[in-house]
This record gives C-alpha cells, structure tokens and sequence, in this order.
C-alpha cells in the first residue's frame, strides 16, 4: 500500500464518519457543550456570591476541565466516535464493498485508530480551548497554568482520548455493533471500573484498569486517589489495553466472513 | 435511466481487453488460458455438515456476458463470495484470468468489479462521496473515474444527494458505478435486476451489452431466467452445490428432440395422416393444429408435403423452441428427481 493510498483511505475514513452529523453533534455537545455549561455555571455561582463560590477559571477550573475532557465527558465523546468508527462499514453492509476491492483486511482495520484519534482530537481541541479561555477569562485573580501545564494538560486529554477511542474501536471492530460496543465500553469504563476500584480487597490486581492507569498520568492533581501505581506501571496498562484490543479488531476483522 | 458510453475524459475507463498471459505454473493440473476468465475445479463449500458447494468445475469465457442460474440456495452466491475472498473454500481451485484466489486476490480483485446480494452504501453520505470511500482503497487513479462512473449510470444529477433518498434502482446503478471505479475487466453482478422496474432492466441489459462490447466480462447471477436469456451469451446452471450443465445459451435450450408446431384448419385429420410417417417419433393435437416430434432433424417438409397433398390447409409451420426457463426448470427437476 502506496502513502498516497493510505493517506486516501484515512481521509475516506475520516469522511464517513466526520459526515456523520448526529455522532459529530453529541460528541461537541459532550466535550465543549460541558465545558460552557461548566463554567458558566461555576461563573453565575461567583458572582452570585463571590465569598462562599471561588473563581470557575484559575488553576481549579483548568484541573476540573483537563480532568472532564480526558476522563469523564471526553472519554465518552472518544468513545462514541471510536464505536462508530469501528462498526460503520460493518453495520452499512459496506464492508464486504471494501473486501471486494481486494485490499488487505488489515489495512482496512488500520486506518480506522488514526481517524478516530484525529476526530476525537479535533472535538478535545475545541472543548480544550474553551477550558482555556475560561481558565483566564474567569480566574479573577486566581492563579492560572503556566504554558507547561497546559500542554501537559494537552498532552494527556489527547492520550486518554485516544486509548479510550482505541478500545472503543477495537470493540466495534469485534462485535460490529455499534449498540453493543457503546454500552460494553461505557459500562465498563463508567460503571464496571469505578465499581472494581473501590473493591480493596482486589489490591493491586487493580493496576490493570485502565481509568487508574490514564488517572495516575494526569499532570494536574485531580484523580481520586483510590489506586496509586508508579508512572513506569501506568504507561504499561495504557499501552497494553492499547495493544490487546487493536489485536481484538484486527484479528476479528482479518477472519469474519464479510 | 440514460446510460451514456461516455466516460470521464480525464480518466477513461478503458477497455479491458487484456492479452496478458498468465505467468503462472499450473499446479493441479488445471488449465490456464486467459480465454477464459474465470475457472474452478473441484470447489467445496460446506456449512458445517451442509454442503453448499460441490466439486464444482465452471469455465466463464473472457469478454462475454455469462449467467449464473440457479434456485435460491443453490449456492450461487457462495461461489461468488468464495471468488471475491470474502469467505474461505474447504477445497478445490480457483482461478480469475489466470490468476489463483485467494492466493492473488489483492492483484486480481483490482481489476474486479462486484455487487453481491446487493448493492451497500453509507446512506448519510452522498453517492459521490460513497464513491470516494471506494475510489479511495482502490487506487489513486480510481477517484478521478467518479464522475465518469457516475455519467455513465445516469446518477450524475443525483450526485450530491444522499443515498438514503436513493431508490433500489438507483443504488443498484450507484452499485454499477461502484464496480466501474476498478476499470473492471470483470464485473459480478448477484441479482443485479432486482427491484429493478421494466425500464430499468432494458437500460441495465443494454448496459451489460455495451460494457461486453468493450472487451469487459459480465458475470451475471440471476433468477430472471427471461434476462439471461435475453442478455448473456453463455450461461451455467448451479443445483444443489453442482453444475448441471453449462454452455452457451443456444446450447443450453436446444433439445435432443426437434418439435415442430403445424397450423392447420383440421388437426384430427393432420394425425391420422401423419399416423405411422417414418418422420414423426410422435404427434398430438393443440388448439390451432398439432404438434410433432420429428424422427431426425430433417422431416419438416415431407410432412408438410403430405398435409397439403391430403388437402389439409397449413397455415404455418415453425420449430418448438424451448426457453431457457423451461429448460432450467427440466434440468433442475430432473436433478432433483434423482436425489
């Protein structure tokens, strides 16, 4: 496969799903959508009574909106994107199209990580900016991030969407349900992990979550503390849960009948 | 539907008559001309205990229109999903222009054009940028073909519109278009009439004429036996995972016996004349004369002779010929009758 051909079938890629309206709309709704809700909400409630309500924007603000966009809301835009990315030619039917054409089943898989990363990423960088904005608009005399923490702040928003985007297209690749892939990686993310993570009994056997994992890699101090892990273990849960489920897609999308 | 002969000018799809020879060693002994663009020997397809293929040998010969008959389940599309590398072969060979699949599949399937079952899109995006998706994992040459795909067809007014607006015939055109992309030497078309009304099928059958009349080959599944008939040169008809029978259509419809049909004012007394006429192998009587099963291939005259001698009036005689539904429905009942 020529760069040229590769660089066009990640931008059909990229237009399948980028023209999807309904997916792209709710993303922006999750990730900037929030972040506006956020901090206008948090900027009624300081003026309203600047005593009791600190600033929405100062270094608070930024920890709460990078923690948003790479854990809570942004995960879940990653994974609506990923899902979709991972199921739209199986579900349309159009996979056996692309089968046709003779092109290598891998290649078809292996462009389908870098659209979702770069969607998920145009939707974070928006929301990300908003963050910022509202960081030093609303500080009110707060203190605010200094350039490195914000682009650490990028730097982990972006690795967080896209492990979490990963998994979610990796599950869409295996199941090709689109339906089944959501509520199984949102479940598991949003229910199943939080669940786990407060069963101490589990001890450490929880350092292969992944949510611990990406919260231990945040550079602003906001995890919840549940599961500490050193940065050398938390690098190789994210890229193990990487690893296993682009081989789960790939290997489903190498030998399902098409 | 208005399907031009025009193609894009900035990226023809050009003609796909195709000298090139196969370079490869015949390993199972199987032939390997590019006359013929599709062979297969001794393909098996089971299901688990089902067999849906059976040591199956089909020949498609290069630049004609050939159709692929069978009941539904048969294994029509089995085969076809098999050639396309869409699912696997429990055994046997298979050959596309002299090329092994799935061996070489990424090679031979560049130069083929599919629609199986039917015709998928993405129905929120356009049809041109359905097409864009397609041109886009076939080549870099492929997405300059769209427009010329999409003339051809007569969807370019409708390019822009989504295909979830689009009707049967329309995506089975957009389908069509689809296949073009790969400047096809080959096209398989799996019930390509369906949901098609009568004005869309006569355009689709003049298109597979015209596409055959470039050098390409059309491989045509189909139920609509009339359309076969009317649109393919050669046909093959598939019962229960075998070929029964394969050939030319002419072939395929004549019968070892010649019929002929007489129009006469007085067929009772047409059979008692032709009673023990060493022409006749047998007669009966129909609504407007008698029909006649000759003894040989030549008889027609005598019998005539010995009507109109007998004062009998003819008004017409003319051969019985039988049509490809019929005799698909005698091969594949006698088939049947067997198991």
């Amino acid at each position: 496969m020529t760069l040229t051909v590769a660089r066009q079938m990640l931008g059909a890629e990229i237009l399948k799903v980028g023209r999807n309206r309904g997916v792209m709309a709710f993303a922006l709704l999750l990730t900037s959508g929030v972040v506006v809700i956020y901090f206008g909400y948090t900027a009624i409630e300081h003026a309203s009574n600047p005593l009791l309500n600190a600033p929405a924007g100062g270094i608070h603000g930024f920890t709460r909106g990078v923690r948003s966009l790479g854990e809570f809301f942004g995960m879940l835009a990653a994974v609506l994107i990923g899902a979709e990315v991972g199921t739209a030619d199986l579900s349309s039917g159009v996979f056996r199209d692309l089968v046709t054409t003779g092109r290598s089943r891998l290649a078809l898989f292996g462009v389908r990580l870098p659209a979702a990363a770069i969607l998920s990423l145009c939707v974070s960088a928006i929301a990300y900016v908003l963050v910022l904005i509202g960081t030093f608009a609303l500080a009110g005399g707060t203190a605010t991030p200094d350039l490195g923490l914000i682009l650490q702040g990028a730097g982990w928003i972006a690795m967080a969407n896209i492990v979490v985007g990963a998994l979610a297209v990796g599950v869409g690749s295996l199941t090709g349900s689109r339906a089944l892939t959501l509520t199984a990686v949102i479940g598991w993310q949003a229910i199943v992990t939080n669940l786990l993570v407060n069963v101490t009994s589990l001890g450490s056997a929880r350092d292969v979550l992944l949510t611990p994992a990406l919260t231990n890699l945040m550079p602003v101090n906001g995890g919840d503390g549940s599961v500490f892990m050193a940065a050398t273990t938390a690098v190789i849960v994210v890229c193990g849960w990487l690893i296993i489920s682009q081989f789960a897609g790939a290997w489903r999308t190498e030998t399902q009948d098409a | 539907m208005a399907p031009s002969v025009r193609c894009a000018p900035e990226a023809p799809i050009a003609p796909a008559a195709d000298d090139r020879r196969s370079r490869h060693a015949d390993h199972v002994g199987m032939s390997t001309t590019t006359a013929n663009i599709i062979e297969t020997r001794g393909v098996t397809k089971r299901f688990g205990a089902r067999p849906a293929v059976m040591d199956l040998d089909l020949t498609v010969p290069r630049g004609s229109a050939f159709g692929f008959l069978g009941h539904n389940g048969a294994g029509k599309t089995t085969l076809i999903r098999m050639l396309l590398g869409l699912t696997t072969a429990d055994g046997g060979v298979m050959r596309i222009s002299g090329r092994r699949v799935p061996e070489e599949r990424a090679a031979v399937l560049a130069r083929v054009g599919a629609i199986v079952e039917e015709p998928h899109f993405h129905g929120h995006l356009t049809g041109h940028e359905n097409l864009r998706i397609i041109a886009a994992v076939r080549s870099p040459e492929a997405r300059g073909r769209i427009d010329g795909a999409l003339r051809r067809v007569g969807l370019s007014d409708r390019a822009n519109d989504r295909v979830k607006t689009y009707s049967q015939g329309m995506r089975q055109r957009l389908g069509v278009a689809r296949c073009l992309l790969a400047d096809p030497e080959l096209l398989i078309l799996d019930e390509p009439m369906n949901g098609l009304d009568p004005g869309g099928i006569l355009e689709f059958r003049t298109m597979i004429a015209e596409l055959t009349g470039e050098g390409r080959t059309v491989f045509l599944s189909s139920h609509l036996l009339d359309e076969v008939e009317k649109t393919c040169h050669a046909a093959a008809v598939i019962d229960r995972g075998r070929i029964i029978a394969q050939g030319p259509i002419s072939e395929l419809v004549a019968d070892e016996h010649t019929e002929v049909d007489v129009g006469c004012d007085d067929p009772y007394a047409a059979l008692d004349l032709l009673d023990g006429h060493p022409a006749v192998a047998a007669a009966h009587a129909t609504p407007d004369g008698v029909r006649i099963t000759l003894a040989g291939v030549d008889g027609a005259a005598s019998i005539n002779s010995r009507l109109v001698t007998a004062g009998v009036a003819v008004s017409r005689l003319e051969p019985v010929r039988e049509s490809l539904e019929q005799r698909f429905l005698e091969m594949t009942s006698r088939v049947g009758g067997q198991s």
